[in-house]
């Protein structure tokens, strides 16, 4: 997995001043939380919900080698055939000979995290196939050469012109007007048809697989995932190890819950469960069908204190409702998984050393605990990872000095009170002629987009005394 | 390849707990169930009909077999002027006294020419308005997924009340079908703008045609429970 999270600060600045971009997703950040909020009243149990999926989650990881083992016995009963790959390279490679073995060209692809985290196009257009994405906003993304900014909403960082710039540019439109979001889906939708008929191979992810009977299960409303998955002649599932499920039941329930968080939907247009091979008889379906399960450490994350984080649904709810992500979006993390949970799972899935910076594009505001259906102690694991930063001293020096300084001056009551009301009393002095608010030395780059409120004139824990005083 | 897979058992196997299955059978049936959603009437058509409705799909109602291929062909002419239908090799369909409204359905899987086809749901979720088809011949996954619009007949006999009903259903099947697929929508995207599209990449319209022994007032009652009277 390839990461680049060294300059999120540099990126993030980037993201705030592309004002198009941030559109979209400040629309995202009030529309999609609103959306949920409305979707867990509605259903009214959510929390009893939430709680229950995850006590299924959590025993599916403890006993984990037990389910693993069922699924594949069951996925291989019903006609599969069954891989597994240590890390993305053996994943890209198992896909590929897979793909020669058919002499196969075109391929098209559903919507997949984990061929993201592998980089499977690249691997597969290195041996001169043709890869179409089909999500619609995965298509725009691969067009536009760009990468995903969000795990649910691949394109989220397109304003709508660039996407009919990028159309007029790609497509062969003759005189065809793509004036409204209708006439460019009606386009896409045009271009893909072809793709989903000419494929050779169909690739998908699975939002989850169901131990006790093999079936893995495909959650989308566009409906590109089951073309992928009924029209060519291969399918090919690309997942991870700890996707499992022991039941049919523990699925639904999940989809329950997933779906609310996502969009704030009761479910998506499609929902479906695929088995294996077309049957004697069938007029459709795959002749062939592979899974392949992904490790890539996932082994090491279950045996780690972060197993918590492989509850995770792939939702995206945290990310929307993440002050964080909202205001710099998914390209200045550098990785394939943005927001909050990919400030946790990043580090885990490379190392601190890669992407130790990722943990602190946090405010601790605590939503996306409050929001993550799978009842992952977001903000907790990113505060161990903090704490595992400092301690293998990947800080910059001035800012662990400074951090020391810190520890050593809280410990200290006496003295730690007289220096922060002398500082407020200074700020709030220096904050009358409102100079303040705008012109802080070393800190212009940072109230080019925001005024700092006005400074109070004693410290918190002063005004607490007075009142108790005055009470 | 081996390698990889004995590998990543050991390593898991490293972190387990090393229960017996029992044990483990028992745990998790200790765990119990989650909780379903709540269903908007009492009265499963009403409450069905008005979940598809939420879910962006279209309604009518047909209480014997002649009103039903009636139902199908007002549909196509309104829509589309013709009298031209895909349907998959269902008994129930093929039983249909399609000349009765005067329509030729042709049986098979449909093309890329096909505008718009007709399936018989296997069953039906009243909890998220879904119809479930299983793939096979009755049922060819294009027939759903590649027409502009797909018309589903639902016998209210069919009708299942919750996802877990749905799963209990599945599990008392006689074999495994390769795909088990919820349909609740039309084919949709949000992914230019965020504004929402129907017509992605499946059809652009989901049509509902709920058959049999349905109250009076069904239909009325959903389009209320949707708020769309
Ligand atoms: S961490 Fe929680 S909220 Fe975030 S994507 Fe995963 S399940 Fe959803």
């Amino acid at each position: 997995m390839q990461v680049q999270s060294e300059d999120f600060i540099a990126r993030a600045a980037d993201a705030l001043s592309d004002t198009a971009a941030s559109a979209n997703r400040r629309r995202l950040g009030l529309q999609l939380p609103a959306q949920r909020e409305a979707a867990v009243a509605t259903f009214g149990a959510f929390q009893s919900l939430r709680d229950h999926v995850e006590s299924v989650r959590r025993h599916t990881l403890q006993h984990l080698d037990t389910y693993l083992d069922e699924f594949e016995q069951q996925a291989l009963e019903n006609g599969n055939q069954v891989h597994f790959a240590r890390n993305g390279e053996e994943l890209n490679q198992r896909v590929l000979s897979i793909i020669q073995r058919h002499s196969a060209k075109r391929v098209a692809k559903g919507k997949s995290m984990v061929t993201e985290e592998t980089g499977l196009n690249a691997a597969l257009e290195a041996a001169g196939l043709r890869v179409t994405e089909t999500d619609l906003g995965e298509y725009i993304v691969q067009q536009a050469g760009e990468q995903p900014s969000h795990i649910v909403a691949p394109a989220l960082h397109k304003p709508e012109a660039d996407i009919r710039s990028l159309f007029y540019e790609k497509h062969p439109l003759g005189a065809r007007d793509l004036d409204t979001a209708e006439d460019m889906v009606a386009e896409a939708r045009r271009v893909l048809r072809e793709e989903f008929l000419a494929a050779d191979i169909g690739i998908i992810g699975a939002n989850a697989l169901v131990a006790e009977s093999g079936y893995s299960m495909l959650v989308t409303n566009e409906g590109n995932g089951d073309l992928c998955a009924n029209l060519p002649p291969v399918l090919v599932i690309c997942t991870t190890v700890d996707r499992l499920l022991p039941r049919l039941s523990d699925a639904m329930s999940m989809l329950r819950l997933l779906v609310r968080s996502t969009t704030g939907q009761p479910i998506t247009s499609y929902t479906s469960f695929y088995s294996g091979p077309a049957r004697d008889g069938d007029i459709d379906g795959p002749r062939e069908t592979h899974i392949v399960l992904l490790d890539n450490g996932r082994s090491d994350i279950l045996a780690s204190d972060y197993r918590s984080m492989l509850q995770c649904i792939r939702c995206g709810a945290c990310l929307n409702h993440c002050p964080v992500y909202v205001a710099a979006g998914g390209h200045a993390y550098g990785s394939v998984y943005p927001g909050p949970m990919g400030s946790v799972l990043t580090p885990l899935l490379t190392s601190l050393e890669e992407s130790h910076t990722l943990p602190n594009a946090c405010t601790s505001c605590g939503r996306c605990e409050e929001v993550c259906p799978a009842n992952i102690p977001l903000p907790q694991l990113l505060r161990d990872l903090r704490h595992a930063e400092n301690e293998a001293q990947l800080l910059p020096t001035p800012v662990r000095l400074g951090l020391k300084a810190h520890a050593w001056l809280v410990q200290r009551p006496q003295l730690y009170r007289w220096l922060s009301g002398l500082f407020a009393r200074s700020l709030s002095r220096l904050g009358r002629t409102h100079w303040l608010a705008r012109r802080v030395p070393g800190m212009t780059d940072y109230l080019n987009t925001r005024d700092l409120p006005m400074p109070a004139k004693e410290t918190f824990l002063a005004q607490l005394q007075r009142e108790a005083e005055n009470e | 390849m081996n390698d990889a897979r004995t590998e990543i058992y050991a390593r898991i196997r490293g972190t387990a707990t090393g229960a017996s299955r029992q044990d483990i059978d028992s745990a998790l049936h200790g765990l119990g169930s989650g909780p379903s959603a709540p269903l908007p009437s009492i009265e499963p058509c009403a409450a069905f009909l008005a979940n598809v409705l939420l879910q962006g799909g279209s309604i009518s109602t047909a209480r014997s077999r002649k009103a039903t291929v009636q139902a199908v062909a007002k549909y196509l002419f309104e829509r589309h002027r013709t009298h031209k239908i895909a349907a998959g090799h269902d008994q129930r369909l093929a039983a249909l006294p399609w000349r009765d409204a005067g329509l030729l359905p042709r049986f098979g899987a449909a093309g890329s020419n096909d505008a718009v086809s007709v399936s018989f749901a296997a069953a039906a979720v009243v909890e998220t308005g879904s119809v479930i088809l299983l793939t096979g011949k009755a049922s060819p996954a294009a027939n759903h997924l590649l027409v502009e619009d797909h018309i589903v007949l639902v016998d209210c006999e069919a009708l299942l009340s919750t996802l877990d009903d749905a799963t209990e259903w599945v599990g008392n099947l006689r074999h495994r079908p390769r795909g088990i697929q919820l349909i609740s929508g039309p084919s949709s995207t949000a992914d230019i703008g965020m504004t929402l599209v129907s017509g992605a990449h499946g059809p652009k319209r989901w049509h509902i045609i709920l058959t049999g022994e349905i109250p009076a007032e069904a239909e009325e009652e959903a389009r209320e429970l949707a708020g769309l009277t």
